[in-house]
């Protein structure tokens, strides 16, 4: 699904090049839950921002669905983003003075989804994440946790090829933290390609392949061998939601 | 403390250089429309003001009926006042008009435009400062004459004027005295002289209306009195003695010649600001356009205000976590409120200080667009300068500062307190409010450029291209007729001549004379006397419309047979007008035809009643014959004026300046003052609109950049430029549409009152409204637009992760 081929990132100011990100390979395949941890600086989010296509690289290669993303019209970069990515936030990132439902509306709005079926769909997701009884609510007026699901529904909404997470849980308490991350991992038995940075080793513990960067270089990538029985627990816990 | 206020105040300055500038020039573009208007309003308000006895003087109207009210008045009653009437110190009879002529010292002659005569004790009621001789005796006699200190340096140079003698009119008069006219006056003459007497003598027994009038009074509560008394004259010595002498009871000559003539009485402080009909030759005040310009300025002021606070409220959205932290280390909500305001305070008085540098250096501009000599002084002026400035810092200051003073340090030093809604009502109102005075402007200006257009471009009922009005001034001892007639065959003779004659009026000019008609039973009608010598009519390209005109070839025609105009043939109620008899200054008249209305005033009248009879019809009317029609082919004009112009300072008046004017101009002459308005209108809207563009401009940067973060997440769930560019605009699109709304009633409304002005006018259209509607949406379309095009551009990550 995504392959990334000496991936390069410099940022430069007038007196020195910093690089981001140092000539990155790495591939992620359908249905993959892949975390990529690392300290401060290591180039992380700039990578998941790349692979996004919220932000642009220096030099190499970059293959969304087989297509060359590096050097992209905006326009385009635009389509594929709203057809194929969704995103989850460390913080949130829901308008403020949209509603519930109107912030997990707007991706379909900009695919043109019609409001029938977008209704139907809103419907849908909200009921698979117990939110459906704050639809009309405003962000600030959930509990984080709450308003993370939101975010989880709006990258759900579109069905997008791959989910892009930067620190789901950063601004959640342990309880709302753990909950959003049996959501993801539920997403993926499911079938769903999730790439998540995290800070948090214990995040990281649910995913199938630990990427750990420093320097912008990738230092080690490890597979994850969690009990599938966890799975099933978790998502008996999601419908008691 | 203050210090401290003045440090942040110049960061922020410094950080916020665009919006500071453009707060700054909004402000003082409306200051400046304010002092603009002020000095003009001040001027006129100085009229009269210093003469130390204004409030005992009066000038006498006289309501004629039929809503006519005249300035002038009958030599009669003012002596009999003055025997009579306990309560009158005195009275001056005065021409209403100045006299434009040659006055000739030593040999040098020099023309001078504004002679002035009034009986002896006109010193007494305008008492100007006598440089030399004194207000006494400056007109003790008939050949006195009391010059002022300007045509004093320009007659006589580093002569001493005193007891020279000049020649005027034909008449040598000896120089008594010299004054100057250092403060507004109703009169404000180069000379005076005491020749009205020599009329005054000739009517002393006439009731017809003639001159001003003005009296003083020994007490000032005195005018209930003074006018019983004078209405008494006109009923006794007058209506009585008339019905006297045509042997039927008053009663009975009233019903036949109505009511007598009711006097009122006008004060001297407010002639100048008096709407209608006026004795002295000044003029008044354009009283509707004067208030019409204060009205616009404190609009414009309004405008710049509500832009100041609205910038100043979206600003203090960026200072919140300055006033949060202020607030938590004990500032109270006093302290802060002081901040902001001197703040203001700063800004308004930069605003001021460039106000008064725009102010300065248009003034030039200001005085040629309205005819005045303004000047930036006056302790008056001053005091309204500090009030227009603690008007504004009150206006302007104090509602942000409350607004900001009112910030909860908690929620604002959480965090996203510049997403806060707080105050966008305030601010979107105040936005809508701006739209609507731009549509009132963008439509009046419109609406009066039309008219001004359509008062250049009416067909006016004469064709004056070719017509030259050549004043022509009488000489002493010779008769004007029998000069005329001389003069026309003459004229005649020069090549490119096509035609002459002569009429006693002057049309765009304020020549004009007028009596009672009547026809039968009907009502009286008053009608504008226009003697006419034949052919006058052709001259003018006037048509005839009914009947024919009059001609050398019928005896009776320059004797008892008349012309109306359509106006006046109406009045007779009568299908067939032609043939009818009339009754005019007591003589049986024949009509014998009906001309086509034209316009002789200004297009703000309508056209009056007039009456057409050859010169010679009435004896007293040749002498008043001071005007010559020529009318030349259009080929070579030059060459034909030039030859006119030889001819007549050898043979007419080697004295007095060959002055012409083709009546076409003489007429655009009566509508250049609304052109002048129009530019200014024209001026004003460019202001008002430019003043909107900022704050819309600024006011939609300050919003959307508060909107950043919420672009950035829309862009990254896919949102399409244009997609956002709709979104962004869409509130501006509205607002402009509600304000667009509801500029449209006030300036229907107004310019329909100020359409009502003018008797030959436009119809207000839809057409300027769409104009407005298009040019307001385009306006805001193109300034939102390129905003929020430059917001989409942004760089995504960066509102995504510090927001």
């Amino acid at each position: 699904m995504i392959t990334i081929n000496k991936l390069s990132k410099i940022f430069r100011s007038e007196e020195l090049e910093t690089s981001a990100l140092n000539e990155i390979t790495l591939t992620i395949n359908e249905g993959d839950f892949v975390s990529i941890m690392g300290p401060s600086g290591s180039g992380k989010s700039t990578l998941l921002n790349i692979i996004g296509l919220l932000d642009s690289a220096s030099s190499g290669s970059y293959l969304l669905l087989n297509q060359e993303m590096i050097g992209l019209k905006e326009k385009f970069k635009s389509k594929a983003r709203k057809e194929n990515i969704g995103f989850i936030f460390q913080n949130f990132n829901l308008i403020d003075e949209l509603s519930v439902y109107d912030n997990i509306e707007l991706p379909l709005i900009y695919n043109n989804v019609p409001s029938s079926e977008r209704k139907k769909k809103i419907e849908n997701i909200a009921t698979v994440l117990g939110i459906s009884h704050r639809l009309k609510h405003y962000p600030q007026q959930l509990s984080g946790g709450q308003q993370q699901r939101v975010a989880v529904a709006r990258a759900l909404i579109n069905d997008p090829k791959i989910i892009l997470a930067d620190e789901p849980t950063g601004n959640l308490d342990s309880k709302n933290g753990n909950e959003v991350m049996e959501l993801l991992t539920d997403l993926h038995a499911n079938g769903a390609t999730i790439l998540m940075v995290t800070h948090s080793d214990y995040d990281a513990s649910f995913s199938q392949k630990t990427v750990l960067m420093k320097d912008g270089i990738i230092l080690s990538e490890k597979m994850n061998n969690r009990n599938v029985d966890v799975l099933v627990s978790n998502s008996k816990k999601l419908e008691s939601c | 403390m203050l210090k401290n206020w003045i440090n942040i105040f110049f960061y922020q300055i410094k950080n916020n250089k665009f919006f500071t500038a453009l707060n700054v020039l909004g402000l003082s573009i409306g200051i400046a429309g304010l002092i603009f208007a002020t000095l003009y309003w001040n001027e006129e308000h100085s009229y009269d003001q210093w003469n130390p006895g204004k409030d005992k003087i009066y000038t006498v109207l006289n309501n004629i009926g039929g809503g006519n009210v005249w300035a002038v008045n009958s030599a009669v009653p003012g002596p009999i006042l003055k025997a009579t009437s306990s309560n009158l110190q005195d009275y001056c009879y005065f021409t209403t008009n100045y006299n434009k002529e040659t006055i000739e010292y030593n040999g040098k002659i020099e023309l001078v435009n504004k002679i002035f005569s009034a009986q002896s004790s006109f010193f007494s009621f305008f008492p100007f400062e006598f440089i030399q001789g004194n207000r006494k005796s400056a007109l003790h006699d008939r050949n006195s004459m009391a010059i002022s200190e300007e045509l004093a340096s320009r007659l006589f140079k580093n002569e001493n004027p005193m007891g020279k003698q000049v020649k005027y009119a034909g008449n040598f008069f000896i120089v008594r005295g010299v004054y100057s006219l250092s403060q507004k006056s109703s009169v404000m003459p180069a000379a005076v002289t005491t020749i009205i007497e020599e009329e005054l003598e000739k009517k002393k027994d006439s009731w017809g209306l003639n001159f001003g009038l003005m009296l003083k009074l020994k007490k000032q509560s005195d005018t209930t009195a003074i006018l019983k008394d004078l209405n008494n004259i006109y009923v006794e010595n007058n209506f009585k003695k008339q019905a006297k002498e045509e042997g039927i009871t008053y009663e009975a000559f009233l019903k036949l010649y109505g009511e007598p003539v009711k006097a009122k009485l006008l004060p001297l402080p407010s002639v100048r600001l008096h709407l209608g009909n006026y004795p002295f030759p000044e003029g008044t005040a354009n009283l509707h356009f004067l208030k019409i310009l204060m009205g616009l300025s404190i609009l414009i002021l309004l405008l710049s205000i509500v832009n100041y606070i609205n910038l100043a409220t979206a600003n203090a959205v960026k200072r919140a976590k300055e006033v949060g932290v202020r607030k938590i280390v004990g500032a109270t909500k006093p302290q802060i409120i002081t901040q902001f305001v001197f703040e203001t305070t700063l800004i308004t008085l930069f605003s001021l200080l460039l106000a008064l540098v725009i102010v300065e250096l248009s003034l030039p501009f200001y005085n040629s667009l309205l005819a005045k000599n303004l000047v930036l002084k006056g302790a008056q002026f001053y005091v309204q300068l500090i009030f227009i400035f603690i008007i504004v810092i009150l206006v302007a200051g104090v509602l942000p500062a409350i607004y900001v003073s009112n910030f909860e340090p908690l929620k604002v030093l959480k965090g996203n307190f510049s997403r806060s809604k707080s105050g966008i009502w305030l601010r979107n109102g105040m936005l809508i409010f701006q739209f609507a005075i731009a549509t009132f402007f963008i439509i009046g200006s419109f609406i009066v450029y039309q008219q001004v257009n359509y008062m250049a471009n009416k067909d006016l009922g004469f064709k004056g291209a070719q017509v030259m009005d050549i004043t022509f001034k009488p000489k002493k001892g010779k008769n004007q007729l029998e000069r005329y007639k001389t003069i026309k065959q003459e004229l005649l003779k020069i090549k490119g001549v096509q035609a002459v004659s002569a009429g006693v009026f002057s049309i765009g000019n304020d020549v004009n004379s007028w009596s009672g008609m009547h026809y039968k039973d009907n009502k009286e009608v008053i009608a504008q006397q226009m003697a006419i010598d034949f052919g006058m009519l052709d001259v003018l390209g006037v048509r005839i419309i009914k009947g024919r005109d009059l001609t050398n070839k019928i005896a009776s025609d320059s004797i008892s047979n008349v012309l109306l105009n359509e106006a006046a043939a109406k009045t007779l109620l009568e299908k067939d007008p032609i043939n009818k008899e009339i009754i005019w200054e007591n003589r049986k008249l024949k009509v014998v035809g009906v001309v086509n209305d034209f316009n002789y005033f200004g297009l703000q009248n309508r056209i009056a009643p007039m009456i057409f009879m050859h010169i010679t019809a009435f004896d007293w009317i040749q002498k008043d014959l001071l005007n010559i029609s020529v009318k030349i082919a259009p080929q070579d004009m030059p060459k034909t004026i030039g030859a006119i112009d030889k001819f007549w300072k050898a043979k007419v008046d080697a004295e007095y300046p060959f002055e012409f004017n083709f009546v076409d101009r003489s007429f655009a002459r009566t509508y250049k003052e609304y052109q002048n308005q129009s530019q200014l209108f024209s001026l004003l809207n460019v202001i008002v609109i430019l003043i909107a563009v900022f704050g819309l401009f600024a006011l939609a940067s300050f919003s959307m950049e508060r909107r950043l973060r919420e672009i950035a997440i829309r862009k990254t769930l896919g949102a399409e430029t244009n997609v956002l560019l709709k979104e962004l605009s869409k509130q501006y699109v509205i607002f402009c549409i509600i304000g667009f709304i509801i500029g449209i009633i006030p300036a229907y409304l107004l310019l329909q009152q100020w359409l009502d002005f003018f008797a030959f006018r436009i119809n207000i259209q839809v057409f300027p409204f769409i104009i407005a509607f298009v040019s307001l949406l385009f306006l805001t379309l193109t300034i939102v637009l390129a905003k929020a095009y430059q917001v989409t551009k942004i760089d995504i990550l960066k509102y995504l992760k510090y927001e």
